[in-house]
This record gives C-alpha cells, sequence and structure tokens, in this order.
C-alpha cells in the first residue's frame, strides 16, 4: 500500500480511491451481514421501549404513552407475579444444571473420541453422536413419551417385566429435571465436540512425542497436553454459556412440559409465551425480556473480566 | 475471481430484495377480494380445509352472486386462539375472524383492533335480509356495547344446544350383567365392575383395561360430574359471576366432583398417564377405538363423529360389531335432578379486524353464508353423495371419504354462523339430527339427545360490555386452572384438600377474583340487586 515515491505524492482522495480500489469488495461483502443486523436487530431493538409504554398495537412505540409509575408499572407488575419469580428460579436452576452437567460432557466424549484409534469406528461414533442435534424438540418430546411414560413407556414395560418398579421419568418434578438435562445433553453432545474435536486436532503432536519420551501415559498426556492445549476453547464455550445463564430456550421446556411438572418447568420463555403472545400482555413480557437481557450481559461481562484477570484471552 | 463472486453476491442480494418489492406491489387491485379464517382440525383422512370442494363452491358462490374473490386462511382449531393472537398482533389476521374467544376480541377491540360493526349493519340492514332472518336482533347484537352502543363482533347460532354426556361401552354392560348407572354409587360401582373383569372384556389385553378415561382439560372432562355437586336452588346471578370460566371452576361445590375423580384416580380406575398428554391429543381417542376405555365423559356426540375414522366405527372394527358407548345418566344433584348448565345459545364470534378495508364485502360473505340455500348445502351435500332423504323427508348423512369429505360434523367450520343442522324446518331438524351421524345408529343418538335435553338449565345473557378484569388473563388462568386440577386429582387422596385449595387460592389471587369482584359490581349497575 505504500506509495513507492517515485512518481508524484498521491493526493488523500487518490489514497481513498487506490483503498477502495482495493478492498472495496471486501466492504461490498461485510455490508451483507451489517444490512441484516440492521434490520433484523438494531431496528427492533426500538420496540425495547414497549417496556415501559402503554402498548397498543397499533401505534408505533414512539406513539406509545408512557406507563404508570414513571414507565416502570410493568416491572413492578413483573416481579409482584408468583409466576414470574418461579419462572426466574427454575430457568436459573435448569441452566446451571445444564452448565453444571452438561459443559463438560462434550469435553469427556471429544478426549474419548480423540483416543480412538480406530478410524472408522471414531468416525461412525461422532456421526451417530451428533445426529440428535438435528431433531426438534418436539420430535425429542414425543419420543420421550414413548420411552419414558409410566404404564405405556418402553423403558418402563421393560422394568416392570424385570420386576422392578416403573420410574416417574416425566410426571415427578425431580425426575422431570433429571429428564430434561440428560436429553438435553444427549441431544447437543456430539454436535458440541466438533469444537473440541476441532482444537484437539490443532494440538502440535510433538508435543505428545516430547511427554511420550518423559514416559507419560495415556492419562499423563490427556491431562497434561491435551487439556491445557483446549483450555482456552473451553474458556471461551464457558463464558458464552454463562451469557445464557438467564436466557431461555423456548422449545425445549415447552414440548417436554405437563401440568404435574409445571413447577419446575415454567421457565422465562414460556412465561412469556403464556402472558406476553398467548395472553396479549406485550409490555409486560418486553419487561421481563429486557431484564433478563440485561441480568445476561452482566454475566458474559463478568464472566469476561475473570478470564482476562487469570490470563485467558477472553471474547471481548 | 473473488471480486467477481463479491460484486454478483451483492447484485443478486439486492436483486432479491427489489423483487421482494415489486411482488408486494403487484397484489391484484381493482377486483375485490376478502380473506376468510378457517378452523383446521388435522382429521385423519381429512381435506385441506382451505382448498377443497366445499371451499370451491363458496368461492364461486361468491363470485357468481357478488363477485367477490374469496380466500381462506387455515388456523389450527385446537390452538385457534394462539395463532389468531399472533396473526392479529402480526396485522395479518384475515377479514373475516372467527373465535369462541370473546376476551381475545375485547383485548384488540380496546387497542382500537377491530372494526365497530354497528354503522354498517344499519347502513345495509336492508341489504341484509338472510342475515337478520338467521341470527336476528337478539344475536346480532347479543354483544352490543350497554354504554357506547358499539358491536365489535356478531354471535352464530348454536341450534343444538348441548354439552356433554356420560358414555359408557353398552356391550360391556350386557356382558357383566349390569343395569345403566342411575347414581353416583352405581357409576362407581360399574367402573370397578369393569377392572375386576377386565381378563373377561379384554382378554389378553387385560393390562391395557381403563375403566374411567380423562384428558389435562379436566374441567370440561369432568362435567357433568362436577355440576352435579353444584346446590340446585343456585340464583342465575350467581352462575353468571362465577361463570367467566367455562369449565366452570369457581361455581360453589365443584371441587367434590374432583374429589370423586382424585378417588377413582387412586383406586387406579383411571388411565394413569393422561397428565402426560397434550391438549388436542389424540392418544386417548385411540385407547377408546381399541377398546380399553370403559366410560368417560365428553361432548353429546363426542364417539359417534368422523364417520369412519370416528371411535364409533373403529371401536367396531378393532374390538367387536356389537361394542358401542351409549349415553346414559347418572349424576343428579341435591334435588334428584340431572342438571345440564347450559350456556345461553350462542356459538363462535365472528368480527372484522380494524385491518379488515372492505367491511360491506366481509358481510356479504355473511349474508351469503346465511342465505338457507347455500348454508343448506355446506351442511348436507349431494344426494346420494352425502345424504339420502328418508321416507319422512328426513336427512340421513352418509360416510364420505375423499376430496368431498366434510372435516367437520355437518360442516360446521364453514357455517361460521351456524352450529348445528338447520333444514328450514324445526320438525325435520330433529328428525335429521339423529341421523346426522354416519354409521351410527339412530338410537344412540336420540337416547344422548333425549338426556340433554332432560333437566337442562339454560343460563339467560348478561351483557355488561367490556370487563376489564379478563383482558389478557384468559389463557395464563386456564393454565393454572388445568394444572392445578390436574396435580390435584393424581394426588394422594390425603393431599387432594391441600393441592386443590392452595391451586385455587393462587387461581383467585392472579386475576380470578378480580373478575368475580368486577362482574359483581357490573351487575349491580346495570341489573341492581
Amino acid at each position: 500500500m505504500k506509495s513507492t515515491g517515485l512518481l508524484t505524492v498521491p493526493s488523500k482522495k487518490r489514497k481513498f480511491s487506490d483503498y477502495m480500489h482495493r478492498y472495496g469488495t471486501l466492504y461490498l461483502l461485510l455490508a451483507l451481514p451489517v444490512i441484516y443486523f440492521i434490520i433484523f436487530k438494531y431496528i427492533p431493538m426500538t420496540y425495547i421501549q414497549i417496556a415501559f409504554k402503554k402498548y397498543n398495537i397499533f401505534k408505533t412505540p414512539w406513539e406509545m404513552p408512557f406507563a404508570d409509575k414513571n414507565g416502570f408499572e410493568y416491572f413492578i407488575k413483573a416481579f409482584a407475579n408468583r409466576d414470574f419469580l418461579y419462572a426466574l428460579r427454575n430457568t436459573l436452576m435448569l441452566n446451571l444444571l445444564d452448565l453444571i452437567i452438561g459443559f463438560p460432557a462434550p469435553i469427556l466424549l471429544a478426549i474419548l473420541l480423540n483416543e480412538l484409534k480406530i478410524r472408522w469406528f471414531k468416525r461412525f461414533t461422532q456421526t451417530v453422536a451428533y445426529m440428535p442435534h438435528f431433531l426438534s424438540w418436539v420430535i425429542i418430546a414425543g419420543l420421550a413419551l414413548q420411552l419414558l411414560a409410566p404404564t405405556t413407556g418402553l423403558v418402563n414395560i421393560v422394568l416392570n417385566n424385570l420386576g422392578f418398579e416403573s420410574v416417574p421419568f416425566l410426571n415427578k418434578s425431580e425426575n422431570w429435571v433429571m429428564t430434561y438435562i440428560f436429553l438435553g445433553i444427549w441431544q447437543s453432545i456430539g454436535w458440541n465436540t466438533i469444537i473440541y474435536l476441532a482444537a484437539i486436532s490443532g494440538i502440535n503432536p510433538e508435543l505428545y512425542e516430547a511427554a511420550e519420551l518423559d514416559g507419560a501415559g495415556r492419562i499423563r498426556k490427556i491431562i497434561h497436553v491435551t487439556l491445557p492445549s483446549i483450555r482456552p476453547t473451553i474458556i471461551i464455550l464457558l463464558i458464552l454459556s454463562l451469557g445464557r445463564i438467564l436466557g431461555s430456550e423456548f422449545d425445549r421446556p415447552y414440548a417436554l412440559t405437563n401440568p404435574l411438572v409445571l413447577d419446575v418447568s415454567n421457565v422465562i420463555a414460556t412465561f412469556v409465551y403464556t402472558y406476553g403472545i398467548r395472553g396479549l400482555q406485550f409490555a409486560l413480557t418486553t419487561a421481563v425480556g429486557l431484564f433478563q437481557s440485561v441480568v445476561c450481559v452482566i454475566f458474559l461481562l463478568s464472566a469476561n473480566y475473570i478470564s482476562k484477570k487469570f490470563g485467558e484471552s477472553g471474547i471481548i | 475471481m473473488k471480486k467477481i463472486l463479491a460484486t454478483f453476491l451483492c447484485l443478486t442480494f439486492l436483486a432479491g430484495m427489489l423483487f421482494a418489492g415489486e411482488q408486494a406491489a403487484n397484489n391484484p387491485t381493482g377486483k375485490k377480494s376478502i380473506t376468510v379464517e378457517i378452523y383446521d382440525r388435522g382429521n385423519p383422512g381429512g381435506s385441506k380445509p382451505e382448498a377443497n370442494y366445499w371451499t370451491d363452491f363458496i368461492k364461486k358462490g361468491m363470485m357468481d352472486t357478488y363477485g367477490i374473490e374469496v380466500t381462506f386462511k387455515p388456523v389450527p382449531r385446537w390452538t385457534e386462539v394462539e395463532v389468531l393472537n399472533n396473526l392479529l398482533a402480526a396485522g395479518e389476521a384475515p377479514d373475516i375472524c372467527v373465535t369462541y374467544s370473546k376476551p381475545t376480541i375485547d383485548t384488540y377491540a380496546q387497542m382500537g383492533g377491530v372494526l365497530d360493526m354497528a354503522p354498517l349493519l344499519k347502513e345495509h340492514k336492508a341489504e341484509l335480509p338472510n342475515l337478520w332472518k338467521l341470527l336476528g336482533d337478539q344475536n346480532i347484537y347479543w354483544d352490543k356495547d350497554p354504554k357506547t352502543g358499539k358491536v365489535y363482533n356478531i354471535e352464530a347460532i348454536l341450534v343444538n344446544n348441548m354439552r356433554n354426556s356420560v358414555f359408557v361401552r353398552e356391550d360391556w354392560l350386557k356382558k357383566l350383567n349390569i343395569k345403566e348407572p342411575k347414581n353416583l354409587k352405581e357409576f362407581e360401582a360399574m367402573l370397578v365392575a369393569f377392572k375386576n373383569n377386565a381378563s373377561t372384556l379384554l382378554g389378553k389385553d387385560a393390562d391395557k383395561m381403563i375403566p374411567f378415561s380423562v384428558g389435562v382439560d379436566l374441567g370440561w372432562r369432568a362435567d357433568p360430574l362436577h355440576t352435579s355437586f353444584v346446590t340446585d336452588s343456585i340464583s342465575d346471578k350467581e352462575l353468571w359471576i362465577r361463570g367467566f370460566d367455562d369449565r366452570r371452576l369457581t361455581w360453589p361445590g365443584v371441587k367434590e366432583g374432583y374429589r370423586v375423580i382424585n378417588k377413582w384416580y387412586n383406586d387406579g380406575l383411571i388411565w394413569k398417564d393422561f397428565p402426560l398428554y397434550p391438549f388436542g391429543d389424540k392418544t386417548e381417542d385411540n385407547l377408546m377405538k381399541a377398546g380399553y376405555v370403559g366410560a368417560f365423559l365428553g361432548n353429546w356426540d363426542y364417539p359417534y363423529r368422523d364417520g369412519d375414522n370416528g371411535i364409533h366405527a373403529n371401536l367396531k372394527k378393532m374390538s367387536s360389531p356389537d361394542a358401542a358407548y351409549i349415553a346414559v345418566e347418572c349424576f343428579p344433584n341435591n334435588a334428584g335432578k340431572y342438571r345440564k348448565y347450559l350456556s345461553p345459545p350462542v356459538d363462535r364470534k365472528v368480527f372484522f379486524p380494524a385491518t379488515n378495508k372492505d367491511p360491506l364485502s366481509s358481510l356479504y360473505y355473511l349474508e351469503w353464508m346465511a342465505t338457507l340455500e347455500n348454508r343448506r348445502y355446506l351442511q348436507i351435500g349431494d344426494q346420494g353423495v352425502h345424504h339420502e332423504v328418508m321416507a319422512d323427508g328426513a336427512i340421513k348423512a352418509k360416510t364420505v371419504t375423499g376430496e368431498k369429505i366434510m372435516n367437520s360434523p355437518s360442516n360446521i367450520d364453514y357455517t361460521i354462523l351456524l352450529n348445528g343442522l338447520d333444514l328450514g324446518d324445526q320438525d325435520l331438524n330433529i328428525k335429521s339430527l339423529a341421523l346426522a351421524f354416519s354409521g351410527v345408529e339412530k338410537r344412540y343418538l336420540e337416547q344422548s339427545y333425549k338426556i340433554m335435553k332432560h333437566d337442562a338449565r339454560i343460563s339467560p345473557n348478561y351483557n355488561v360490555g367490556i370487563i376489564k378484569a379478563e383482558e389478557g388473563m384468559e389463557a395464563a388462568l386456564k393454565e393454572k386452572r388445568n394444572t392445578f386440577l390436574v396435580q390435584a386429582v393424581v394426588a394422594p387422596v390425603a393431599d387432594f384438600d391441600k393441592i386443590y385449595d392452595s391451586g385455587m387460592a393462587d387461581y383467585l389471587q392472579s386475576g380470578g377474583q378480580a373478575i368475580i369482584d368486577e362482574r359483581t359490581n357490573l351487575y349491580k349497575e346495570f341489573f341492581g340487586n
């Protein structure tokens, strides 16, 4: 890009057009995602105001009058609503369990897969493990019902025939939570290993050779070579998961729920659906959504800050 | 190469946007067209509700009579309120909307999203003679606001004002030599007998026996058992004030009905897995078809619906030729009467959203639909194909499959102003009603009909305008109701009171009490004490 200086000194204008000539197409390419974000992410954000306003479907958010109590009416209403408080608790509980149990699972699987020496078996296992990722939760819920229902579910029929009592996988709150977590792991474990496997395959083989020369066995190699090498990946994914700690999926709890376990399956997303979309209380549920987003951002930033403190790269 | 690719990508994107814009602008203008909501029942073997033999008939009729093009927009029957809400919120609701949910209409009307039909109806009354003939001032102005005079919706007419019957397996009664139960005690004894004789009745499938079946919509599926615990002397006022929930949750006494079901559940008389299957799921129907279910409460014609695909026909096929459900009357109240509490004879509510740019065309659609020969054809179809004419003039429905199938009994989903067979002659109606269900012997329907009309009590209409406390609460309250009822019913007998009472307290505190209070005040305001 530097001018050779032999001819004239290029004017500022000239410099710009040279620059554009060189990189213009890249900017053109960048324009697409930028337009996408503006149209589908930034413009809709103006509707966050609904949380502070008296909602009317036929006015723009700028025209709607402010809600009572300096606009905070709906926040007060939400926190006075028992269902919302339960939803908040359940969202935290389910996501924390997902994090504690669900987060390490793909790391373990990735390491196990990496240790497999038979190539075709490794490939096959990997493919089978990530297939469930492509099933929608509605289908998984249907499968769960067929397999886990107390009297007609296959698993319970087998248990009964072996002389055991039926296990209420779906119709008792505590069991339902475990079923929920387990199905979540089953659905996403294979897919999530892909990133770790990619990170593992990027490890310099010389490190393993060196470790072997030093007399390290298989376990030692995993602990001292594999895990430290994929640490940055683990940290970044952990930060991202922490950012979702108050976020909630909708289809997973909604598809799996039933009236008997609503005390643990009612999460923020289903609360928003019941009150907002079915009950038409858009302002109330936007307030809930806004609260949820703010808490998520706080979690994300603090996780990022902590990881930087510990010398990791972070994401921002 | 990269440059070319990038430019190409961007150009395609821009071109795509341009064309999309053009398409939107290219909408046919000039010609009059309306969109109409149609329920999609997803019935097995059914046709596409928005494009089939009947929609072609309607489209042709509207085009020939008024030169108006009609397009149908399907909305799933069992989630109609949710889907309609989404459509209304997105501004994409059909020009003519149909729903059973008055609160939905009220909520949107408050925001200015529903058209006031009053001026239009007044101005064009002369052009709508059939509409008036069918519905009369009563149904057209049923929901007219008593203060402002606005009409946001008109009420369809309910020809056969029915509710639930008690159904039991007729062949099982015969096999076990049990008489039709006449009271709760006998009914319970019958359920126990079904259970104890499972191997006689079901052979190798004995472990599949379900003496009594319910679903997650317990408020409906406990009717009329739970209302038999309501004292007979209860006033219309009380029934109305506490009647906002159409499952009668807040009526005094119904709790005892649920207590009975709770006992049965714990005695192993009820389908154990029912709480896991969502509303509208077909698993329970399949259990009935397979012949495992001994008794249940449901719509007066429930087992007889859907012809060849219905419960009645399949039960005979899969179980035995004499297998059938028959309606019985067995829950007398404190006065010894077999009360059936019926709502006022209105049905679906028809309204025009504010996005309707040509409400007159939509009114013409209603007029066309109210015209006897049109709705008559929709209800009974062609002679020899959909029905036969009996010697006494009664119309007997025939089983139809394939493209001419009716997706709903008598095509009620198309006759949006009318629920129930109306041939224009009262005598003929009653004679034909029992024949309206193809493949079902007349006596089954006659019995259910007779029972339905016996000791029936119809609530009057109290029009007080919009009830503010009800707005936006229907879905949340409904969910609460279903949840705690199911939890209470499956609880151990000792815990029933605790769960029911805390569920009810939560229900009242979350909005139920506010509605009762507002209704009490409005009643005082308009009708005194």
